[in-house]
């Protein structure tokens, strides 16, 4: 018995590899499985190579796979596109094509030619690999009927058929692997993080989107386009991101919860406008999906490298907030809770995620989707006597009116300005409104300290990553703390403003710190470097370009090449 | 609910701000022809926003007694939209230069014309950047010496009318802000007009283009002659592209639906008359329900 396996399906278009992979992701959900499913595909819009990959545990898993262990291939030639992502295991069983000869670079041990049926392969494939795994029979066979319902009785029925024969057959065959051990549970979702955020957003009491399609961040604006019609709300494609984030500031000036959402490109262009939300104190949600860049870099894969420009990107001295979510079931609590800062603060607020994120599908219970959500401080009837927009108040949050409310008027500007709102360039007015905008990010600074922190209590090794890095790291964790190791990690969720004070704290109790982020340069390293004090000699930073996923196996060896490290000089040194 | 009646007085909407404009400045007349027609119409100020981008006569917002949102160079239009789609009661108008709107933000003039959008847009026309000082505009004509174009301009001057038809306006006129009674009653039309309604003013700049720009249009502006057509779109196009004079007037008035009119019509496909959908129903996709 195994605790968990990684099974990929390739194929071209037509071949049904990613709904193969959707309809197991949903079987094993309904019986309570965890599962974390990604796709992948080749530059072409339509038709082309495609992948699915979807790992199952009975247990609970926070990475996509680093090793395949079971892998269903139609065509060699698709398969070799996605060579450097999909890594076999040594020992993993390969059900390929009979009639397409297997390529002398696939030195696994199990590689067995399968006489797929010209219809249905991909459904008779997941019968093959319910046998052989143990996999929950009779949830695929539901999810099969449930996905072609629509179609001919036919169809249907062809279907069916695929599943039982490929399951007949997986029985006869003598691969001998380990069955997958799990007891059901019941029902989860299974959900992106695009999609954890749009509910999120709505949730949080969005009632307004403006945005402008980018991959991989269209989901979002896909479901809202879908939903807030339905509740009330609008939803609008703009012609560029520019109008995207002006309309957004535009309807928030004028009373709605407002969000866009993008990915780095439109995140560039929509800077000037995040000044003239900080400085016109304006609430407005940016959902930020990284993908690699610069430019228009790597527009399906992920990386974290808009991490400067969203904590500091925009000309000016421009206070803004920054959230990452670490998971898909992250992503929705972090979109409510971007709302509710902006809302609260008058700021806007960045939710940076990353494409592994955002477009993976994980398992997440339905309870796990509830956040607390809070509203804008709206100016008082004694407030709007002499009414003063910007006054100078303690925390920075001033009182604030809606269009359409009487006594309420004001003028807004991109311009310095005064407590009334009217510009102005001296001196003493432009340095009391930026300590004034400034003490709203102190005040955020106390009220939401969000981070996470596992592992051992006083670890020889203390891990600092963010986003979409925690799962893998998580995971190393578990595997080096059972071997006695005591390691470490804290993940900031908030990282405008920083939890500083916690992770210097952190930092302090490790014998060294490893910092790891999937950005070339280092941004998170330089970032914390502006306000944690990280000896040099006490820590050592993992930074590749993204473009690939972070894998455990990476973690793993970068923590054992540091303590190596230690020892070695505690060697010399003794 | 307000207590004491408001008068509608072209001076209950004068803020008690004092315009940064040049003595002389077209755009005074401007904004007395704002405060007239939001007088005239009778507008609640608390439930009028301008919105302006960045320029000389984006000062304009500070200047009038209602919310105002002095924003971006060249994004007025997306705010403006955003603020009637999120508030569709709002009298929202959209307000700035020449260069502010079919220069920086003419992608937006496109889109704000093309969806029909429920605002009313003035653009302050002087065929010059004022506020940085002199350089060459969109609407400056060919062969015209500024500071950008020491040799004279190179460039071949638009015609914001054309482009306002052109883009889908249903509403386009053009006033000259020396006639203070007719941008008036131009503006009230905009104000009124269900949609988009794209009112260019030429209004002077005296300190950059000379002080006898007033004496020149004066002379060059006549009206649209009486049986003008405002609903054939070849004829109005003709009037962006005069050889002698500029007329003035409504030039283009259709009536076709507005964003705010598509944005309930898709609420209505979305939802018909059906109840609002519970959580459990936005979660649907996503639950393995078989």
């Amino acid at each position: 018995m195994t605790q968990q396996l990684a099974l990929s399906i390739v194929g071209s278009g037509g071949d049904g590899a990613v709904a193969a992979g959707d309809i197991l992701a949903m079987a094993c959900a309904r019986d309570g499985l965890n599962v974390i499913k990604t796709e992948a595909y080749g530059p072409q819009i339509r038709g082309g190579e495609s992948s699915c990959t979807v790992r199952i545990s009975g247990k609970p898993i926070f990475a996509q796979a680093d090793l395949i262990d079971a892998l269903v291939v139609f065509s060699w030639e698709d398969f070799a596109r996605f060579r450097s992502e999909l890594a076999l295991a040594p020992d993993a069983v390969v059900l390929h094509d009979s009639d397409d000869a297997v390529p002398d670079w696939i030195v696994t041990a199990r590689v067995t030619p399968i006489h797929f049926p010209k219809t249905g392969k991909n459904i008779f494939a997941l019968g093959l690999l319910a046998s052989i795994f143990g996999l929950p029979a009779d949830a695929i066979s539901a999810a099969v009927a449930k996905r072609f319902a629509k179609k001919s009785a036919a169809v249907l029925e062809s279907n069916r058929e695929a599943f039982d024969t490929g399951f007949a057959l997986g029985a006869e065959l003598p691969v001998g692997a380990e069955k997958l051990a799990y007891t059901a549970s019941s029902p989860k979702l299974l959900m992106s993080g695009n999609e954890t955020s749009a509910v999120g957003a709505v949730d949080a009491g969005c009632r307004f989107f403006a945005g402008y399609p980018i991959t991989p961040s269209s989901e979002i604006l896909h479901f809202m386009a879908e939903w807030l019609p339905k509740i009330g709300g609008s939803c609008l494609q703009t012609e560029d991101e520019l109008a995207a984030i002006n309309a957004v500031v535009g309807g928030s000036f004028a009373g709605v919860k407002s969000m866009t959402s993008t990915s780095g490109p439109g995140l560039s262009l929509m800077s000037e406008t995040l000044g003239l939300a900080s400085i016109a104190e304006i609430p407005a949600v940016i959902v930020n999906v990284q993908r690699g860049g610069p430019s228009t870099g790597l527009p399906t894969k992920s990386e974290q490298s808009d991490l400067l420009h969203s904590v500091f990107g925009s000309h000016g001295d421009t206070p803004r907030v920054v959230i990452a979510p670490v998971d898909v079931e992250d992503s929705f609590h972090a979109t409510v809770e971007a709302f509710n800062i902006a809302e609260e603060f008058q700021i806007p607020a960045i939710v940076l995620t990353d494409q592994s994120i955002a477009q993976r599908r994980e398992t997440l219970s339905r309870d796990s989707l509830i956040h607390e959500v809070t509203s804008r401080r709206i100016a008082t009837p004694d407030q709007l006597e002499n009414f003063r927009r910007y006054a100078i108040t303690e925390d920075g949050v001033s009182p604030m009116s809606i269009p359409g409310m009487a006594g309420g008027m004001y003028q807004t500007n991109g311009l310095e300005h005064d407590e009334r709102g009217r510009p102005s360039s001296m001196y003493v007015v432009h340095e009391r409104m930026n300590d004034k905008r400034y003490r709203k990010l102190t005040a955020i600074a106390k009220k939401f300290r969000l981070y996470r922190r596992f592992g051992a209590e006083k670890p020889e090794l203390g891990i600092l990553c963010w986003g979409s890095s925690m799962g893998p790291v998580r995971e190393a964790i578990d595997i080096l703390t059972m071997e006695g190791i005591r390691v470490a990690a804290f993940v900031p969720r908030i990282l405008m403003p920083l939890p500083a004070a916690d992770i210097q704290q952190f930092v302090d109790s490790c014998a060294q710190t490893l910092v790891l982020e999937l950005s070339h340069s280092a941004q998170f390293h330089q970032f914390l470097r502006t306000e944690i004090d990280l000896p040099r000699s006490r820590t050592r930073v993992f930074a590749r370009s993204g473009g690939k996923a972070l894998s455990v196996t990476e973690v793993i060896q970068e923590v054992r090449r540091a303590l190596a490290r230690t020892e070695k000089l505690e060697e010399v040194l003794a | 609910m307000t207590t004491c009646e408001t008068v509608y007085a072209p001076n209950t909407y004068r803020s008690d701000l004092k315009p940064v404009w040049c003595p002389g400045c077209g755009d005074f007349g401007v904004l007395n022809s704002v405060y007239r027609a939001l007088a005239d119409l009778k507008c609640e100020p608390h439930e009028t926003v301008v919105v302006s981008g960045i320029g000389c006569s984006s000062r304009l917002p500070g200047y009038v007694e209602s919310y105002g949102f002095n924003s971006l160079h060249g994004r007025a239009l997306p705010i403006a939209t955003g603020v009637k789609l999120a508030s569709p009661a709002l009298n929202v108008i959209a307000v700035g230069g020449d260069g502010d709107g079919l220069a920086i933000g003419g992608n937006h003039f496109l889109h704000a014309a093309r969806r029909n959008t429920d605002i009313a847009y003035f653009i302050m026309d002087n065929e010059i950047y004022g506020l940085t000082k002199g350089q060459a505009a969109p609407t400056t004509p060919i062969g015209d010496k500024t500071k950008s174009t020491a040799y004279g301009n190179p460039e071949a001057a638009v015609d914001p009318c054309a482009l306002a038809i052109s883009f889908g306006a249903t509403w386009v006129a053009r006033s000259f802000s020396g006639d203070v009674k007719g941008t008036t009653e131009l503006m009230k039309q905009a104000i009124q007009h269900r949609g988009f309604a794209f009112l260019n003013i030429m209004s002077p700049c005296v300190t950059w283009r000379g002080d006898d720009q007033f004496k020149i249009l004066r002379a060059k502006v006549k009206p649209l002659p009486a049986d003008h057509d405002v609903t054939n779109r070849e004829l109005a196009l003709r009037f962006t592209n005069e050889t002698e004079g500029l007329s003035i007037g409504v030039l283009y008035n259709i009536s076709h639906p507005t964003l705010v009119d598509e944005m309930l019509e898709v609420r209505w496909k979305a939802q018909g008359d059906k109840l609002p959908p519970t959580r459990t129903d936005m979660l649907k996709a996503f639950t393995p329900d078989f």
